[in-house]
């Protein structure tokens, strides 16, 4: 990133890996089997999956909204892939465009009713949360869709580099690199931020900031699709149930994984690799908890504290910035 | 010794790195009313900041009634009697006056319930001392923003304040509600034992109600509790500054006769604006004079379809146009706006210089696939930001840190980067100290110069007057007047006010 190792160090980035680090060490030293190819294995399925939810949201969060859709929709993209290949017999590759063209679509819906109507995206995304599953669930009939062309599932089951990482880690990411670039070296990005960070602004320096806050949602309906898709191949099969009930389960990472990371909940501020390291914190965390074998409960209560305590960090980050720009 | 309800001396206050006051000195005379100038950094808010206990002095004593205090919180100080007026409203827009008046000390009935009749008639007493007609029952978003600011007076004598800080009070203001408060300050010196702290950049009004002077530069005093009759505009600001002020005055021959460059025709707006005429040379500069609520900032947010025209034509070089959103009027018809509130509206005041700087012109810098670096909006800019003089550690320092005249320089370089051929530009030196001010004055006589045509809105009178080359004056939504201005302050000015009050 930066040739400047100071700058670096100061960064929230260089906090989390430190963090990383250390879990790392307390882990492997404190328990059995974690730094084991299997173990090594399943968390980079799990990470994957992690980070592709962490960037869906952080996406949104960059206009100051948030996406509580993103499990219902993923879910449903995925459950509408399942449909496509074992029912209408889609070769993968149109499956796939199509899905994320689905994704994006129900991340359209999200945007456009989210601008139009000027109501918050929390509200509009609990909405659309309850409709996506429920319409997903009334067509499929809640039944899963388990005869997947072989070349696909295979695909989720693959081990690479001497059988340590899974191939969708390496999809998680590329899939930071290509947004790192966006927002760093395109028109685009770039204006992607400031719609988030001051619309008024951005309006009247010439942005066109619906269409903006409507491509960001349009993104986050994308990666969740891809997420969803994902977790198909990781599972080998396309389950209404497999992100939880109306797709609860994603967003505790969701929301971690920007949070640690960087990403200011008011908006206008990303930090890709910061929501990737954010991730890999929160899979390992859960990991090693699980390990340590301290039951399903203390690891839910200890995802909560620390989303809380990112949320602490979140307000101190914005009291820094406030209290700079009073002392000048 | 005892004429002195306030006493400052030798005050020297640390920042890391910055020395704002460097023992200086400060004396409020009882019933007075005193000014406190200078520039933008010069120390004028820390100073007030120590008196009214946000800050402490690292050295030099402060004295209340020729007794030695500290307040170690703005409540102390409040209780001793000093209150603040700021710039912001300080008064909860969805509360009644009344509420806002007592809400330190609600009045209780029995049942341990807000009691509103005893509000409405507390604050009633206050309102009264001012001659304020306002039921205390009225919402305060429902007031105009005079009588929000004569609201909040009304709060600090409640608090039985005998020191008043005004800061900038009038820099909303229209000029008969300024000539009112002005009025009401000086019966309140007089009758309710008051004395006042006036900080004002309008100079004008320092030599319409103060008594004495205190100018600060760079953290010093430059004089100290000088009559006001001692001085006059230009010993005044050169205490300020440093130097002498240079006067600058537009002079162009524009042929009025010339064919329009922008043209509006019988516009009729969703906010009320009636058969909306005028026209603007290419090279010239228009006023848009009028009150504050006169409608000039929503009629250029009209025109640039932010909302809706209803009926009439805008034509640009004879050919009608529709401006669907400031997107278009900048990539289709090079048409800019430099907003009046740079915090809200002119900059992302998180983001760093460079892309406050680079916004308005990241689509035409693109390359293909939509590339884009920072080096290249770094040359396209630079010369822009260098021009300006714009002070600033670096192209990634954020804009909330720098000062309020160079954030206001990015806010206009935007512009000059995008190269538009009609700028509006709304208010650009509200808050702007003296040496800033005449820059851009300067500036804009010079974009007019290379043929940039510019469409003025402005409260200043004295920078209409030596800006525009033809002046508009807007009332309620509607043109009532239009001057080829002569830049004579006094014929100018009158038959201004005399359009505005007809």
């Amino acid at each position: 990133m930066n040739n400047k190792i100071p700058n670096f160090v100061k960064t929230n980035q260089f906090g989390l890996l430190i963090l990383v680090i250390v879990f790392i060490c307390i882990f492997s030293f404190s328990t059995d089997g974690f730094t084991s190819r299997f173990n090594i294995y399943a968390l980079s399925r799990v990470v994957a999956l992690d980070i592709m939810i962490g960037l869906a949201m952080m996406v949104v969060i960059l206009t100051g909204g948030l996406n509580l859709s993103l499990g219902a929709l993923g879910v449903s993209a995925a459950m509408f892939g399942g449909w496509c290949m074992e029912s209408m017999g889609i070769p993968i590759s149109i499956t796939i465009i199509l899905v994320l063209a689905f994704g994006s679509f129900l991340g359209w819906i999200n945007g456009f009713v989210t601008v139009r109507t000027g109501v918050h995206s929390f509200i509009v995304t609990l909405a659309t949360m309850s409709i996506y599953f429920g319409f997903m669930t009334l067509l499929t009939e809640a039944e899963a869709f388990r005869k997947l062309p072989e070349a696909f599932t295979d695909f989720g089951s693959l081990k690479l580099f001497n059988k340590y990482i899974s191939p969708l880690l390496i999809i998680s990411v590329l899939t930071c690199f290509v947004l790192y670039y966006i927002f760093k070296y395109t028109d685009i990005g770039r204006k992607l931020i400031a719609a988030g960070a001051n619309p008024d602004a951005a309006e009247l320096s010439g942005i066109s900031v619906d269409r903006m806050f409507i491509y960001c949602h349009m993104l986050s309906g994308f990666l969740a699709a891809l997420a969803g898709i994902m977790l198909t191949a990781r599972i080998g099969a396309a389950i209404p149930s497999m992100a939880g009930h109306l797709g609860f389960d994603w967003l505790l990472p969701a929301f971690l994984a920007p949070v640690l990371g960087g990403t200011l909940l008011s908006g206008g501020k990303v930090t890709v690799f910061g929501t990737m390291l954010g991730a890999i914190l929160v899979t390992l965390i859960n990991n090693g908890l699980y390990l340590i074998d301290v039951g399903e409960f203390w690891v839910r209560f200890f995802l909560g504290i620390i989303l809380l305590g990112a949320v602490l960090l979140d307000r101190a980050r914005e009291y820094f910035t406030v209290k700079n720009s009073i002392v000048s | 010794m005892s004429d002195y309800i306030l006493e400052l001396n030798n005050i020297t206050k640390n920042f890391p790195g910055v020395k704002a006051l460097d023992n200086a000195n400060f004396t409020l005379k009882k019933k007075s009313i005193h000014a406190l100038l200078g520039e933008n950094g010069a120390g004028k808010s820390t100073l007030i900041k120590i008196i009214t206990g946000v800050y402490n002095q690292n050295e030099g004593k402060l004295f209340l009634n020729n007794q030695e205090k500290s307040f170690s919180s703005p409540n102390e100080a409040m209780n001793a009697g000093i209150s603040v007026v700021h710039q912001e409203r300080n008064l909860i827009r969805r509360f009644s006056v009344g509420e806002n008046l007592m809400l330190t000390n609600l009045p209780k009935n029995n049942l341990g319930l807000i009691d509103y009749n005893t509000v409405a008639k507390e604050s009633k007493k206050w309102l009264d001392i001012m001659e304020l007609d306002i039921d205390p029952n009225t919402i305060v978003s429902d007031l105009t923003v005079a009588k929000m600011q004569l609201c909040e007076i009304a709060k600090a004598l409640s608090l039985e304040s005998k020191i008043l800080l005004l800061d900038e009070p009038t820099s909303s203001l229209s000029p008969q509600d300024t000539k009112n408060l002005f009025a009401l300050l000086k019966r309140l010196v007089a009758e309710q034992d008051v004395s006042i702290v006036f900080v004002s950049h309008k100079l004008e009004e320092v030599f319409e109600i103060c008594d004495e002077v205190t100018v600060l530069r760079d953290g010093k005093n430059a004089c100290e509790s000088e009559q006001i009759t001692n001085l006059n505009r230009q010993k005044l600001v050169k205490l300020m500054i440093g130097r002498d002020e240079q006067i600058i005055k537009s002079k162009k021959n524009i042929d009025f006769a010339d064919e329009s460059l922008l043209d509006l025709q019988s516009i009729n707006t969703d906010l009320g604006h009636k058969n909306i005429n005028l026209n603007l040379k290419k090279g010239e500069i228009l006023g848009l004079y009028g009150l504050v609520g006169a409608g000039r900032t929503e009629l250029i947010k009209c025109v640039l379809g932010l909302d809706k025209i209803n009926s009439g034509q805008i034509l640009l070089n004879n050919k009608e146009i529709k401006i669907k959103s400031p997107k278009d009027a900048l990539e289709k018809y090079k048409i800019g706006y430099i907003s009046e509130d740079r915090k809200k509206e002119g900059l992302i005041l998180m983001h760093d210089v460079l892309s406050n700087a680079g916004i308005t012109v990241w689509s035409n810098l693109k390359k293909i696939l939509s590339f884009l670096n920072d080096s290249i909006v770094y040359n396209k800019v630079d010369p822009y930001v260098k021009q300006l003089e714009v002070k600033t550690p670096s192209y990634q320092q954020i804009v909330s840190n720098l000062s309020g005249g160079n954030q206001q320089k990015i806010s206009v370089a935007k512009w000059l980067a995008s190269g538009t051929d009609i700028l509006f530009i709304d208010e650009p030196t509200v808050g702007i100290d003296i040496k800033t001010k005449s820059y851009l004055h300067e500036l804009i006589i010079e974009l007019s110069l290379k043929g940039t045509s510019i469409i003025l809105i402005t409260s200043d009178m004295p920078e209409m007057i030596s800006l525009a080359d033809r002046i508009i004056t807007m009332k309620d939504f509607k043109v009532v007047g239009e001057t080829i201005n002569n830049h004579n302050y006094e014929e100018m000015s009158s038959s201004i006010m005399g359009n505005i009050h007809e």
